[in-house]
């Protein structure tokens, strides 16, 4: 049975893999089950400094989601390098970074520093953050400066470069196209959508931030399109994520076109859920007489 | 797979008794267990609550009817229950000190378990429960039998000393012969008897945030304190009272 994905040089074990941002550094999830059986571990978003987050309210559930308003918490690179990476490679994990600075020169430099480093395969750039020299817009947001980014982070990266993508537009597959054309190894698709609470008690935005991002089931058929149309359209892999918390869906973004998955909101309700659906996927392999999973990417094209 | 040993038993108005065996489990003082409302998607995030006792591995909890998750767990029967846990870091168990011991509301739930261990360490214990009426009162009894003095006050007067302890018991909260405070209730509360509470004495809180995950993985349940943001499920829910920076920017 071939459960393997390739993207760039990078092999990954299986294509079950735990999204940045609801996965810490690997450490709380290791005292779940041996995280060295999944595919990958996206970390946190990375920036340069350590960065303090969000004050105020950060998460809050709505009708099978999550919004979430963290403001992109992180240890910063340094720590990273010095402790939360020589934890996952001791436990034989396969980490790849997310990079998530807030100016374009801030990206290259982690993209440089991290591709760089022994251990590291595969970076994975969040091009949803706000781009604090532009008026705060995301990167991912304006054709011009995603290409700017993703032409300069492609030149600082020497190892595989995952590029997340934002569904924040009318038309995500362009974007995924502009980031085959420039270098990208392979595609997430995606990120959080912009969502929003009012709270009519104050009759105030529940975040300080006023918008949120919205993960967990209630945005998967949404992923599902936009991971279907974004694989029509390019022929580097795509890691489909949004709303995955059983085998089936799993096998439905395979089905639309993603190489391979990652699952979020789903592991801060089930830490082992991954690892869960891995065995799961397997089981269903061998049943179904399926040798590779390549065999089933893409089957609903 | 946990077990719900009985169907939940209404202690007092919209408070319910859980008692959850989760084989093998050891729990402390303080500590939380996050437990899944329904099986589907919607609730979608677990709910944590205290351990409120504890015999051997079996949990017991208080929960109070505040919406749609709690209902859930109100209206539960007994068999399986899906509950990680016991999840936190608990308060510091002192031994052959003079304590006290401030509970609001279901914030009283854990401090119970904690007053239950305190005893066994030889500690003399003055407890303050303040509830906002008699109806919503859990366990009097059991609590004023544990404790050298118990202190009772309602927001209503219909039991007890009419008003809050921040109010009613300042003298007792700054008293100088405590060496360790001990408070779970609304935040507001647990600030004031932080500032109140005389200089020399320690003093613990339980912080209740909301919760994204309750093991750490989120980042969603932060706690503002003088070394930098904390994790409430996981570096608490159990914190330094002097530490927590309390009004939010
Ligand atoms: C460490 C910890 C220990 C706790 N221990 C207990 C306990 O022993 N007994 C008990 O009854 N409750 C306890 N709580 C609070 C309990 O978890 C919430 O009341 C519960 O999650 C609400 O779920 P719900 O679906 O009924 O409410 P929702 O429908 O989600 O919300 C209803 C209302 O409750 C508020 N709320 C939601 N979550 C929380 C929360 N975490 N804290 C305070 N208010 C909240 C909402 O803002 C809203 O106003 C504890 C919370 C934490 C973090
Ligand atoms: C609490 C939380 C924090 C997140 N942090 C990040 C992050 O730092 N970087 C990033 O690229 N995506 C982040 N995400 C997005 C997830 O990685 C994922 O793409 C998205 O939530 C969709 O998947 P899901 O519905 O399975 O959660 C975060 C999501 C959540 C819920
Ligand atoms: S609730 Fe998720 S980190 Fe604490």
């Amino acid at each position: 049975m071939d459960t393997k994905i390739k993207i760039g040089d990078l092999i990954l074990k299986n294509p079950i893999t735990v999204a940045s941002g609801t996965a810490g550094y690997g450490e709380e999830m290791n005292t779940f089950f041996d995280i060295s059986r999944l595919g990958a571990i996206f970390t946190k978003g990375l920036s340069l400094q350590p960065r303090k987050g969000n004050y105020g309210n950060r998460v809050l559930e709505t009708p099978s989601g999550l919004l979430n308003s963290i403001g992109l918490e992180n240890v910063g690179v340094e720590e990273f390098l010095d402790k939360k990476l020589p934890f996952l490679l001791s436990k034989g994990a396969t980490p790849i970074p997310n990079i998530a600075g807030h100016t374009i020169e801030e990206n290259i430099e982690l993209c440089k520093i991290l591709s760089n480093t022994k251990g590291i395969d595969a970076v994975e750039l969040n091009v949803s953050c706000p781009n604090v020299k532009q008026g705060g817009m995301a990167f991912g947001t304006n054709m011009e400066i995603f290409c700017d980014l993703i032409k300069k982070a492609r030149k600082a990266t020497s190892c595989a470069l995952i590029v997340k993508l934002s569904p924040n537009v009318t038309d995500v597959a362009s974007f995924a196209i502009a980031a085959e054309e420039l270098g990208a190894d392979a595609v997430s698709a995606v990120n959080t959508f912009l969502g929003m609470k009012i709270d009519i008690k104050t009759g105030k935005p529940h975040f300080n931030n006023k918008v949120a991002g919205l993960s967990g089931p209630a945005i998967k058929p949404m992923a599902v399109r936009i991971v279907y149309q974004v694989y029509e359209k390019i022929k580097i892999p795509i890691i489909g994520q949004g709303g995955i918390s059983s085998l089936e869906d799993t096998l439905e973004f395979i089905m639309a076109g993603a190489s391979a998955i990652s699952i979020g909101t789903a592991n801060l309700i089930e830490p082992s859920i991954s690892v869960n659906i891995l065995d799961e996927l397997q089981n269903y392999m061998i049943e179904n007489k399926i040798s590779a999973i390549s065999d089933i990417i893409g089957l609903a094209h | 797979m946990a077990i719900l040993l009985d169907k939940p038993q209404e202690v007092s108005q919209e408070h319910f008794l859980l008692k959850i065996a989760m084989k093998g489990a050891n729990f402390a003082p303080g500590q939380f267990i996050n437990i899944k409302t329904t099986e589907g998607t919607d609730p979608l995030l677990r709910r944590p609550f205290s351990i409120f006792d504890a015999e051997g591995d079996i949990a017991h909890i208080i929960v109070r009817v505040v919406g749609r998750g709690t209902s859930l767990i109100s209206k539960m029967e007994k068999g399986e229950i899906n509950v990680l846990g016991p999840l936190g870091k608990g308060f510091t168990l002192e031994k052959n000190k003079n304590l006290l011991l401030v509970g609001g509301g279901v914030g009283n739930a854990p401090l119970y378990f904690l007053a239950r261990e305190l005893k066994n360490r030889g500690n003399k214990l003055t407890y303050i429960y303040a509830a906002k009426t008699k109806n919503y009162i859990f366990y009097e009894d059991l609590y004023r039998g544990l404790v050298d003095e118990f202190l009772l006050f309602t927001d209503d007067g219909s039991a007890g000393t009419k008003g809050v302890p921040t109010e009613m018991a300042r003298d007792i909260i700054s008293g100088s012969g405590f060496e360790r405070v001990y408070c779970c209730g609304p935040d507001p509360m647990m600030e004031k008897v932080v500032n109140m509470a005389s200089a020399s004495a320690a003093v613990e809180v339980s912080m209740e945030n909301y919760f994204g995950c309750g093991v750490g993985l989120c980042m969603g349940c932060t706690v503002d304190t003088i070394h930098g943001f904390k994790r409430a499920c996981m570096d608490g829910p159990v914190f330094n009272g002097r530490e927590v920076i309390w009004s939010k920017e």
